[in-house]
């Protein structure tokens, strides 16, 4: 694939998750929504880990901030932590089975929500641990999108 | 963060993101208003009969709560002029809509579709047609973004409708609830009592809805009780709503200054 190609999609892929983000819900589907930034950022990393790295995901977290509205920093910290795990394993989980990067997803959201919400904790900010199980189910249950297109369109492309 | 709380670097990252995000928030609010479009487009003549109704009738009832409250604003001046109080001036409104909202739950705002061009100025109060719903924070010239009344790092001084008890509401990063501070256990508050801004601050108008209590908790050896407040304005589902200016906004301006 070339570097325009690679770079449109990228971009693509971001502004489609950003949209995503952003889309107005209310009640439950709100408190439930995935990180839809944070499941494109670790799925670059997973399926290109010679191109991005943890500097990129510090970058997508800055826009994270920007797109959250939260202390600047934030976001960074908690993409830049988190990343670490799929970039250092990203050797096997392209080997692994589709549902066992799943699993591993929910976990690393699992470990991504607690972060964030133990940082936000330190700023004040009330937190409700209750919608974490099932915001890393979500990410867990909606992540084979994810990997059927990284898979097909940002490995295989030719 | 601590250097985001501390230093101004920051913030003209913050406000060209702003702008930069403003396309984004509008290709996010395709749908709803795709919504919007397909309610008003395809609605039948019974629907849109019925409908003329309901308002009619409800134009009715209006009007007539409108005229003794007319009769109430007259009667509450020639007091006010018995008292030699000063006048009180009536609030003047401009309509706006919400083009984008926060995907953080733990963060509560709103972005509408009025700046400085129509006169909007921070720390401007930002009503529903049900109640309070927060203020104005981040000025730019086509938007401006508002933080809602229920995020954790809001609060605003309230009074009990019933008695004129004063608190202050605080938000708690939950859409349908807020929560009363420093209340002490033989405070004269009930279940289903309604609050208004009480205008201390200078910040909001008085006597605009903020809430409803919904529970009260006395923990036996605390030393006070917990107050749980149902917001009266539809945080989490208004698209159209009010920016309130104020017959004090020059102090307003003056204040943030």
């Amino acid at each position: 694939m070339t570097s325009v190609k690679s770079v449109s999609l990228l971009f693509g892929t971001i502004l489609f998750a950003t949209v995503i983000q952003l889309l107005p819900l209310s009640g439950y589907y709100f408190l439930w929504r995935p990180n839809f930034l944070f499941l494109v950022t670790i799925g670059w990393i997973i399926f290109r880990p010679n191109y991005w790295g943890i500097g990129f995901a510090a970058v997508l977290g800055l826009f994270a901030d920007m797109v959250f509205r939260s202390p600047v920093g934030l976001y960074v910290l908690v993409f830049g932590v988190i990343a670490s795990l799929p970039l250092i394993l990203s050797r096997w989980l392209v080997y692994f089975t589709i549902v066992h990067r799943c699993v591993f997803v929910f976990i690393l959201v699992i470990i991504f929500e607690l972060l964030e919400n133990a940082i936000f904790g330190l700023w004040g900010t009330p937190t409700d641990y209750r919608s974490i199980p099932i915001r890393a189910l979500l990410s867990g249950l909606i992540w084979p999108i994810f990997d059927k297109f990284f898979t097909k369109v940002v490995i295989l492309r030719p | 963060m601590a250097f985001n709380s501390n230093l101004s670097w920051f913030k003209p990252l913050v406000d060209i993101s702003g702008r930069a995000l403003l396309p984004v928030h509008w290709l996010a609010m395709i749908p709803s208003r795709l919504d919007d479009w397909a309610q008003s487009t395809f609605f039948s003549r019974s629907e849109l009969e019925t409908e003329n109704s309901r308002l009619n009738q409800e134009n009715l009832v209006h009007r007539a709560q409108l005229q003794r409250m007319g009769e109430l604003a007259a009667e509450n001046l020639r007091l006010r002029l018995l008292l030699n109080a000063t006048e009180l001036l009536g609030d003047s409104v401009l309509v706006t809509e919400v083009i984008g909202v926060s995907p953080s739950p733990k963060n509560h705002t709103l972005i509408i579709d009025r700046g400085a061009s129509d006169g909007v100025y921070l720390g401007q109060p930002i009503l529903d047609a049900q109640g309070l719903m927060g203020q104005v924070t981040a000025v730019f010239s086509g938007h401006s973004t508002a933080l809602l009344i229920t995020d954790s790092s809001h609060a605003l001084p309230v009074q009990v409708l019933r008695n004129g008890m004063r608190s202050i509401a605080e938000g708690t990063s939950d859409y349908n609830r807020m929560r009363l501070r420093f209340i002490s256990p033989t405070a004269d508050i009930k279940v289903d009592d309604k609050l208004v801004s009480s205008g201390l601050g200078g910040r909001f108008p008085p006597g605009y809805p903020v809430g409803t209590v919904e529970s009260i908790r006395h923990d036996s050896g605390a030393n006070f009780i917990e107050v749980k407040i149902t917001p009266s304005a539809e945080i989490d589902r208004s698209k159209h709503l009010l920016l309130v200016f104020t017959s004090n906004d020059g102090d307003t301006n003056r204040q943030i200054q």
